[in-house]
């Protein structure tokens, strides 16, 4: 029933895009999404799209990864751009049956089913080419600036990162836990939906008790080494923004700026 | 915050990504059968799981569809719905939290993107909420608070 999980998709690489600082991705990712949202007409879409291809290539990973984002979500962009086609008012192109598809509503659909697939596509950069400690290691960073309205951000990091360390453990230990079950005749793959939800329930009770014992093993490690939080805490890795991450958020602002310009003066 | 704190709060996490990655495919389809999401209830028993479920939930979101979206909506909706199921009077009411809250903020959420009608997505959402929240949630609250369970995880 569980397949083989890898956490995180990164892949590693040199390419620019793998080179920028995570907490530079982060915003951009942010800044490019509010640009999606901005265009809404066909030159604006358009540039985006360029854009975006422009910063797929850079990235030099080959484009099946992003497809299988893609095909993930294959039904919902589907329907979106069905409905979209049949929904929306306007002149009559085509008739099936009671059904119009109107020219508004295919550029609708069309523009729709785009801003689908690259809001899916640039997420999957950001994932592919940053390991999941780096991401939370930005996130902790930029999350620092709120420490002062009492938001834990060290605290919030470090349980990032140790679910993030604990998560592969508990995928195995929950494909033993289901073996060990289905040897004393537990089933977990046939019945009707009330059936199957409730055959989970051995499994998740040793699941949680295995897990708590590692949470106060691991409480124990972190006391006897002297663990006492975010203050004074070194890295081993120290985050730091080069020219490249400037260049980056100027190209990135300036894209953002174009697509207001693409909505408000075109 | 205390270490143990932080490192029972960090394994609740790692459960919720390890059920929600474990079981992708259903997970993330149109119809979110989020088997995890019966670990929503247990705000109800453990206090410390309403982080527990937001820190899990971001991670898992990370690698979902969406994006960045998904990782602060989906997670902020699970931060809320855990909240209120720690305050609900009785167990009955405790799944309700997690179903309505997602149903709301990730229906309008879909509707925006895809520019759909709101009761279509909330609805779609709100199913396989139920599914996982009263289906395996409830049972789940039963066997914690009746057997002895609770009490062996709260001596950790």
């Amino acid at each position: 029933m569980l397949k083989d999980i890898t956490i995180g998709q990164y892949i590693p690489g040199t390419s620019l895009i793998h080179r920028l600082d995570p907490r530079c991705k982060i915003l951009s990712v942010i800044i490019y999404m509010i640009a999606l949202f901005v265009v809404n007409d066909t030159v604006g879409y358009f540039s985006v799209l360029l854009f975006s291809l422009l910063i797929i290539l850079l990235t030099g990973i080959s484009p099946v990864y992003y497809f299988k984002g893609i095909k993930a979500l294959l039904i919902i962009i589907f329907l979106t751009v069905g409905l979209h086609f049949f929904m929306t008012p306007g002149t009559v192109v085509a008739e099936i049956g009671p059904l119009a598809i109107t020219q508004e509503g295919i550029k609708q659909g069309i523009f729709m089913g785009t801003r689908l697939i690259l809001l899916v596509t640039i997420t999957s950069v950001l994932t592919l080419t940053t390991t999941p400690i780096a991401l939370t290691d930005g996130i902790e960073l930029l999350l620092n600036p709120f420490k002062r309205i009492g938001v834990p951000a060290h605290e919030l990091a470090m349980m990032m990162t140790i679910a993030l360390r604990f998560i592969p453990t508990l995928v195995e230990e929950t494909d033993k836990i289901m073996k060990a079950q289905m040897a004393r005749g537990a089933d977990f793959e046939s019945g009707n939906i009330i059936q199957r939800a409730k055959a989970l329930i051995p499994l998740l009770v040793p699941l949680f008790l295995g897990a708590f014992r590692r949470a106060d093993d691991l409480a124990m490690a972190m006391e006897a080494r002297c663990y006492r939080g975010g203050e004074n805490r070194t890295r081993m890795k120290q985050l730091k923004y080069s020219s490249l991450d400037i260049i980056a958020m100027v190209v990135i602002v300036v894209f953002l700026g174009f697509s207001i310009y693409t909505r408000v003066v075109l | 915050m205390n270490i143990r704190t932080i490192t029972k709060i960090s394994l609740i996490a790692a459960i919720y990504a390890a059920l929600t990655i474990g079981l992708a495919p259903l997970s993330y389809n149109f119809v979110q059968l989020r088997i995890s999401e019966a670990l929503t209830v247990l705000p109800f028993i453990m206090p410390e799981s309403i982080l527990g479920l937001f820190i899990g939930c971001a991670i898992a979101n990370i690698y979902s569809g969406l994006g960045i979206y998904d990782i602060v909506f989906g997670s902020l909706a699970t931060l809320i719905s855990a909240f209120l199921t720690a305050k609900m009077p009785t167990k009955w009411l405790a799944p309700l939290p997690p179903v309505a809250v997602n149903a709301v903020i990730i229906g309008y959420m879909w509707s925006y993107f895809a520019q759909m009608p709101f009761y279509l997505t909330a609805g779609y959402v709100a199913i396989g909420q139920i599914g996982a929240c009263y289906l395996l949630g409830l049972p789940l609250l039963h066997l914690f608070t009746k057997s002895q369970i609770l009490k062996k995880i709260k001596e950790f």
